[in-house]
């Protein structure tokens, strides 16, 4: 066994992982109000660590045929570490006890461990490190009288999607005879039914992590359940995860067109149905809720482009995906009645009581409709460019409609921002430290926006 | 080198004045109003020193091309040549008489409202400029957001319902060029190899007829939409009536040239086999929009709903003129875009400025301005009669040109057995009277018979109104008595353009 790679091939998680222990102790300790500040340094030092792996190009096999560090996988850690801090500074006035920070650091923990799995063991017990603490998490926040139903209902769905992925990844291993990651290009290449229904159940089981239609309904559930900084952990970190679970999956396989058709089937039905039904909703979380069911599914549709350009493109769509979600979150207006708060009349006219807030919130919002010069826009322009390349013609044009369908969702918002009389009893703002996680997420943003270049050529 | 420096310091102006605006406090409305005029000032000055010192006989200049998006071949590609080079006088022209003009109408979150007009700017500047079709996407789009604020805050009672509407219509067409247009570079570089956005490499590619006519019907859709060419206007009588008269003087004076400029550029030249195909259909919308619009103008009792509905008949000679394929017709053309702006911008202007007096725009709440208001009047029945088309004004040069090129492309067709062509340049004709009878209808209703106006007394023009009306004036007679150096910057673009959407026929007929 290789202490040395193990040591420092896993330094991120280390450093989280002593961040979880260090927590721990400062509850038995009766330190309980240090909570912030330690989860604070432990995903820092954990982002250092991430970032001087990036920086020297480090790769690694800390265990061989279970996990490896790539390339690859040190631009996934970097991504769900960088996006931790600010999810960490919107938290610290909901939360000041231990017990958040020790299970926010612990599915943290898992969506760092994701994109390095080389076997479906390591996979799976990533998945499900990230998940669990998740289920607590939206109960945590008791934030509404649904809190536990909504709790209930993600752990029973994702539970389902924990079954399907094992059953898959039996199947490709009475298959193949292999738990490795490679199981699943082996089995599909074999052409037997028997792998292409483990292949496929696999699949089913990520799709529903990522709430792809049909297997949303967990979603706007959970994101109106939990607490603000908790949805934003959710649309950002934990959507990272589930898909680069699915690209530490598929990454350059060629899909049989069978799980080609259907993949594109139910991400073209995310796309509409989220769009959709976001245009209905009254709270913003419910409305984030299906709009990040829509994004899922532009997601999901990069697999459908050619194996090289697809960690690129979902890479950089998440990064502009997530960026501008915690963008939004960090800019909505938080006083002490969630309920209230929430909906989306509460959001009338803030461009009149803050107007920076309001106007990143609303570019947070024409990103997530695509448009351009917004980061959105060219994250999705790459998406589709990719499945187009691959000559599927028609299935692009359906997706460009589909993302149509959004864009009234979005200007409804930036018209109640800009457009409307404020409440009477508007009194909410956002908190002094959403104002550091605003300006350290929309900076970056801006970045994008600006020099898409240097990004798209550094994945 | 420094000239296209100057270039990008033309089109960067606005976006940092935007950035500006927004640090400056907003309870300094002195400031932030002076602030923007200086900018627009600046700016125009900028640009009529580079129109200036344009080459006719050279193409594409002041150039600037800089790697962007290195690994897709975006380059950010901006210049000066004879397609563009009127519109971006036009746009500069008119920037600071939009400022001016909304001196006394805008006082709600005035800071936002001139970041917002700075920002238009920005991006109809970009779209013009851009040489390179990525970057002329996002410029093309980023218009929308400014526009969308602007009807949706400091627009009338039904504003929020307009400004979806602009919104949603022009943004389809967008989202099906976007498709055209990945499928567009996603075809050279199959076939060439090469990955570019480059005008100028897209504009050589020869597709197959099929895949033409579909990825023309996307752009084409994108720019009728924007033109807008019957039956795709609905949303342009909203968006006019709901906006405020700032709005409607960018709507009228430069966004709706946005179409036109798109198909004279882009969707003609890439697409020449498939425009040659649909050139009949084409030219029968656009004389079916020229009459329509005309018919529809005849019948309103809201005066800006009829400048909303002659725009789209004036449009109409636009496109006919780029249709014809005669040298003649679209160089008019070009012209009646520059006069269609100069006109129904500063139509739109004195519409606000009564609305600013009466806070009515019911035709029939007013009578006998010419005795109540008589420098008002004079301006208001000069620019009626160059909408109209009189001879000495920019309306006649650009309409009577366009006509001339569909007239000689009708002869040659009918010559040819084909007597379409002909009747549609005959019923064109027939919107030119249209056209007087309803905007002499208009003027007469509102500036003879008997004095009467929802608010009196009424005073005349002041300073800041003369200014701008007399700056609008003199462009438009400027145009009308001297066309001649505006013609001889758009000849070499417009011999290059006919070059290019009949070339391929030539070589076939050689086959």
């Amino acid at each position: 066994m290789n202490v040395g790679a193990i040591l420092i091939g896993m330094l991120p998680e280390h450093l989280l992982l002593g961040g979880v222990v260090t927590l721990m102790l400062a509850e038995i300790a009766g330190r309980r109000e240090a909570g912030f500040a330690i989860a604070l340094g432990a995903v820092l030092a954990a982002l250092a660590a991430a970032g001087w792996m990036a920086l020297t190009g480090f790769a690694g096999t800390p265990f061989p045929g279970h996990l490896s560090v790539d390339a690859l996988a040190v631009t996934g850690k970097l991504l769900v570490l960088g996006l931790a801090f600010p999810v960490l500074l919107v938290s610290r006035d909901d939360f000041r006890d231990t017990r958040y920070y020790a299970l926010l650091l612990s599915s943290l923990y898992g969506a760092s461990l994701i994109p390095a799995a080389e076997s479906f063991t390591t996979l799976f017990l990533a998945i499900e490190l990230l998940s669990l603490p998740v289920y607590v998490l939206v109960m945590i926040g008791m934030q509404r009288p649904g809190g536990t139903e909504a709790a209930l209902k993600y752990l029973v769905l994702g539970s389902t999607a924990t079954a399907m992925l094992l059953m898959g990844i039996s199947l490709l291993y009475g298959v193949t005879g292999s738990m490795a990651i490679t199981a699943f290009a082996d089995g599909l290449s074999g052409g037997q039914p028997l792998a292409l229904a483990g292949a496929a159940l696999v699949v089913l089981a990520l799709l529903l992590k990522s709430a792809i239609v049909p297997f949303h309904a967990w979603a706007p559930d959970a994101y109106e359940a939990a607490c603000v900084p908790v949805t934003a952990h959710m649309a950002s970190i934990v959507k990272s995860g589930a898909l680069l679970a699915a690209l530490t999956v598929i990454g350059t396989t060629t899909l049989p067109a069978s799980l080609l058709m259907l993949i594109a089937t139910l991400a073209l039905a995310s796309m509409a149905w989220g769009n959709l039904a976001a245009i209905g909703q009254a709270g913003f979380r419910r409305l984030f809720a299906y709009s990040s069911i829509a994004h899922a599914g532009y997601l999901w549709f990069a697999f459908l482009g050619a194996g090289e350009g697809r960690s690129e493109a979902i890479v950089y769509y998440l990064i502009a995906y997530a960026l501008m979600g915690l963008v939004a979150f960090s800019a909505l207006p938080r006083g002490t009645d969630d309920a209230r708060e929430d909906r989306l009349a509460a959001l009338q006219g803030l461009f009149h009581r803050q107007p920076l807030a309001a106007v990143l919130l609303a570019a947070a919002m024409l990103s997530l409709a695509g448009l351009p010069p917004l980061p959105g826009f060219v994250a999705k322009f790459l998406v589709f460019q990719n499945v187009l390349a691959a000559g599927h013609v028609a299935l692009a044009v359906l997706g460009l409609l589909a993302s149509y369908l959004g864009l009234y969702v979005y200007l409804r918002v930036v018209q109640a921002l800009f457009m409307a009389e404020s409440p009477a009893d508007a009194s909410a703002r956002p908190r002094a430290l959403a104002w550091l996680a605003l300006t350290l997420t929309a900076l970056p943003a801006g970045w994008l926006m600006f020099f898409p270049g240097s990004v798209l050529g550094l994945l | 080198m420094a000239d296209s420096a100057l270039l990008n310091l033309v089109l960067w102006l606005p976006f940092a004045g935007m950035l500006a605006l927004a640090l400056l406090p907003a309870a300094r409305a002195e400031l932030i109003r002076g602030l923007s005029l200086a900018l627009m000032a600046v700016q125009f000055a900028l640009v009529a020193w580079l129109v200036a010192r344009f080459d006719p006989a050279q193409g594409l200049q002041f150039a600037t091309d800089l790697p962007w998006i290195p690994d897709w071949g975006v380059h950010y590609r901006i210049g000066l040549d004879g397609y563009n080079v009127l519109l971006v006088a036009l746009t500069a022209f008119l920037g600071p008489l939009v400022v001016l003009g909304a001196q006394r109408a805008v006082t709600k979150d005035l800071k936002l409202f001139h970041a917002m007009i700075q920002g238009i700017q920005f991006a109809m500047l970009g779209t013009f400029l851009a040489q390179d079709l990525f970057v002329f996407y996002v410029f093309w789009e980023a218009m929308l957001i400014p526009m969308f604020l602007i009807i949706g805050i400091w627009g009338g009672e039904r504003r929020v319902y307009a400004t979806m509407k602009f919104v949603l219509y022009t943004a389809f067409g967008s989202i099906l060029m976007l498709a055209a247009l990945i499928y567009l570079v996603w075809t050279l570089n199959q076939t060439t190899g090469v990955r570019s956005f480059a005008f100028a490499d897209l504009i050589g590619l020869n597709l197959p007829l099929d895949a033409q006519l579909w990825l023309l019907a996307a752009f084409g859709l994108s720019f009728a939409i924007k033109v807008p060419m019957v039956p795709l206007h609905t949303w342009l009588p909203d968006a006019h009536v709901e906006a405020p008269t700032t709005g409607s003087v960018i709507l009228a004076g430069v966004l709706l040239k946005m179409g036109t400029y798109g198909f004279l550029k882009l969707g003609f030249p890439l697409f020449p086999e498939a425009t040659r195909e649909l050139a009949p259909w084409l030219m029968g919308l656009s004389v079916a929009g020229i009459l329509y619009g005309a018919c529809l103008a005849l019948v309103q009792d809201d005066i800006k709903k009829v400048i909303a509905y002659s725009s789209i008949s004036h449009l109409g000679y636009v496109m006919i003129g780029l249709l014809s394929f005669e040298l003649v017709g679209i160089q008019g053309a070009i012209v009646q875009m520059v006069s269609h702006g100069l006109v129904a911008g500063g139509l739109f202007l004195m519409v606000g400025m009564i609305y600013e007096r009466c806070h009515s725009r019911k035709i029939a709440d007013y009578g006998g301005l010419a005795k109540l208001m008589p420098l008002y009047s004079v301006a208001f029945l000069l620019l009626t009669l160059a909408s109209v088309g009189l001879p000495t004004t920019s309306g006649f040069t650009g309409e009577f040109m366009a006509l001339l090129g569909a007239f000689a492309a009708g002869w040659k067709a009918q010559a040819a057995g084909d007597s379409l062509m002909l009747v549609y340049a005959v019923l064109a004709v027939l919107g030119v009277v249209l056209g007087a009878l309803y905007m002499l209808r208009l003027a007469g209703a509102l500036l003879f018979g008997a004095e009467r106006a929802p608010h009196a007394p009424l005073n005349d023009l002041d300073g800041r109104e003369r200014a701008i009306l007399v700056a609008i004036l003199a462009a438009v007679f400027w145009l009308g008595l001297a066309p001649g150096p505006a013609l001889e910057l758009t000849e070499g673009a417009a011999r290059e353009y006919r070059a290019i959407v009949l070339g391929h026929a030539a070589t076939e007929g050689g086959q």
